[in-house]
């Protein structure tokens, strides 16, 4: 297979050299992209063109990172955020799951709870806020739920609506063959909704990290939404952008484990 | 040889909130051991509706159907469903997709598997049984789906239009490999099909239904010489008389 090319024309080899400086413009224009804006922005603020004290600039937020990292107090905040997040998308997906498969299974309790899944999947979760933090103290306890009630309506809605989408013909097939709903499950409608799940896996990675930043706006003593909010009110903004640049490199992150995770099964699975 | 299938005075109501549709009425056919038959029919005069009450999936209404003198269940020992569509599980390998059947009801035995194996190697698949269903051409796809079915050594097999999603080259050779595969094993089929053509080149026997609710219009068996395949079938000259007397059926 690998020795195919060594037979392609002249015509096609051409061909593969175009696509290959394409995706390498790509990448070179996206890079670009990002040192074009932060050398603006650090111009613009070394230039007293805006003001760095209210707007920060990229070397503010390194030395601030620095600081932080220096006095260990970066790894404590985003080791605090990483576990309530971590925690929250492994809860609201599991049972999420759960849920999806019972309301699939059983289509009478299914159409019982229709209405509410809508009306809880429209209802802004934030507005529980006060709620949760009466019901469940100002601990990080209170931050997972938010975490998990953000997550959790819309992984058994996907999940369900994947289950439900699965083919008919297929399940009636399996049954010609005599096989139980338990097999019909496990055979066929978890390995036909593999790309629902992981889809969910990744819109999950987004919105749990949304859960538990806003569920430490409400209440919290540490971790990343906590120094946001913390900066913004003593107006070190510098610290808010690096909080926010720590967000974003632990929210890609994780991201990055579900895409390679998603990568991996699928090779498996084409073997 | 004797009657492996028999339908008696089978009557099935359709039931929705709007009304009631009356699909079959009264019923009645015999289908002998090892016979090829193909019922035809007006489109939707309920010929997947009555090959879903022979497989068990649905109960008649009323009337009487037995597989060899037992009333039927939803069992695969019984009867092996094809669908138009090859069904194949995309995530599978096509040996896994073949034996996913065994997996049910605890079939798993290596008697099975050996008869699987061998099935896919008399048929042209033995090179491909680590492939997946996306490597492969649709005919073949198809010949899978039909392996597929009878590594449950299926009595009957019942075959809904298994042809029509292949464009019409593939469909002839198609046509002619599972005619083949299906002689070869021994096996009683039951073929469901809007194609008069298709009707007349596998079979012994083709019924005739009615229009809705249907019911049997004619019985007509076909005399072709036992070696014609298929294809050779098209080309002779009883095929036409046997296409206008079916069409002349269907028509009035």
């Amino acid at each position: 297979m690998k020795n195919r090319n060594l037979n392609y024309s002249s015509a096609h080899k051409k061909y593969l050299r175009g696509l290959k400086l394409k995706t390498f413009s790509v990448h070179l224009v996206r890079i670009l992209l990002l040192f074009v804006v932060l050398g603006l922005w650090e111009l613009c603020a070394t230039t007293q063109l805006i003001d760095p004290f209210i707007s920060s600039s990229p070397s503010r937020i390194i030395n601030q990172i620095k600081i932080l990292a220096g006095n260990g107090a970066l790894w404590h905040h985003s080791s605090v955020t990483l576990y309530e997040t971590v925690l929250a998308f492994s809860i609201s997906t599991l049972v999420g799951t759960i849920v999806a498969i019972l309301l699939y299974a059983v289509p009478f309790i299914r159409k019982v709870l229709e209405p509410y899944l809508i009306v809880l999947n429209s209802l802004p979760k934030i507005a529980l806020g006060p709620l949760i933090i009466v019901w469940m103290g100002t601990g990080t306890k209170a931050i997972v739920a938010m975490g998990i009630l953000i997550c959790i309506v819309i992984t058994t809605i996907s999940m369900l609506n994947g289950y439900l989408s699965v083919d008919k013909e297929k399940i009636l097939l399996l049954k010609t063959m005599g096989a139980s709903k338990l097999q019909i499950l496990f055979k066929l409608i978890l390995p036909a909704t593999f790309s629902d799940f992981i889809s969910i896996l990744k819109i999950n990675v987004g919105m749990s990290w949304v859960g538990t930043v806003m569920g430490e706006y409400l209440t919290s003593k540490a971790g990343l939404g906590y120094l946001i909010v913390y900066g913004g009110q003593v107006f070190k903004l510098d610290l808010v952008m690096a909080a926010i640049v720590v967000l974003c490199i632990l929210a890609g992150l994780m991201y990055a484990i579900i895409a390679s995770l998603e990568l991996i099964v699928n090779s498996k699975r084409n073997k | 040889m004797g009657n492996i299938l028999e339908l008696k005075d089978v009557e099935l109501i359709y039931h929705s909130p709007q009304s009631e549709t009356h699909a079959l009425e009264k019923l009645s056919f015999q289908v002998e051991n090892g016979e090829f038959v193909s019922i035809v029919g007006p489109s939707g005069c309920g010929k997947t509706t009555l090959l879903s009450l022979i497989a068990g999936i649905l109960k008649p209404t009323s009337g009487k159907i037995t597989i060899s003198g037992k009333h039927i269940s939803a069992d695969a020992s019984q009867t092996g469903y094809m669908f138009q569509r090859d069904n194949l599980f995309e995530w599978l390998n096509i040996w896994k997709n073949v034996t996913l059947g065994l997996g049910f009801k605890k079939r798993f035995t290596n008697e099975n598997k050996d008869y699987a194996n061998n099935l896919l190697n008399k048929y042209g698949l033995k090179d491909f049984k680590s492939h997946y269903p996306s490597q492969l051409s649709g005919g073949m796809r198809q010949r899978v789906a039909l392996i597929r079915t009878l590594s449950l050594r299926p009595k009957l097999l019942l075959l809904d239009e298994p042809f029509s999603a292949l464009d019409y080259q593939t469909r002839l050779a198609v046509q002619d490999d599972v005619h083949a595969i299906i002689k070869n094993e021994q096996k009683t089929a039951i073929l469901v099909t809007h194609d008069i053509g298709e009707a007349i080149a596998l079979s012994s026997k083709i019924i005739v239904l009615t229009s809705r609710p249907a019911t049997v219009k004619n019985i007509i068996n076909l005399d072709f010489d036992k070696n014609l395949t298929p294809f050779e079938r098209r080309k002779n000259i009883k095929f036409n008389e046997y296409f206008n007397q079916i069409w002349s059926e269907l028509d009035s």
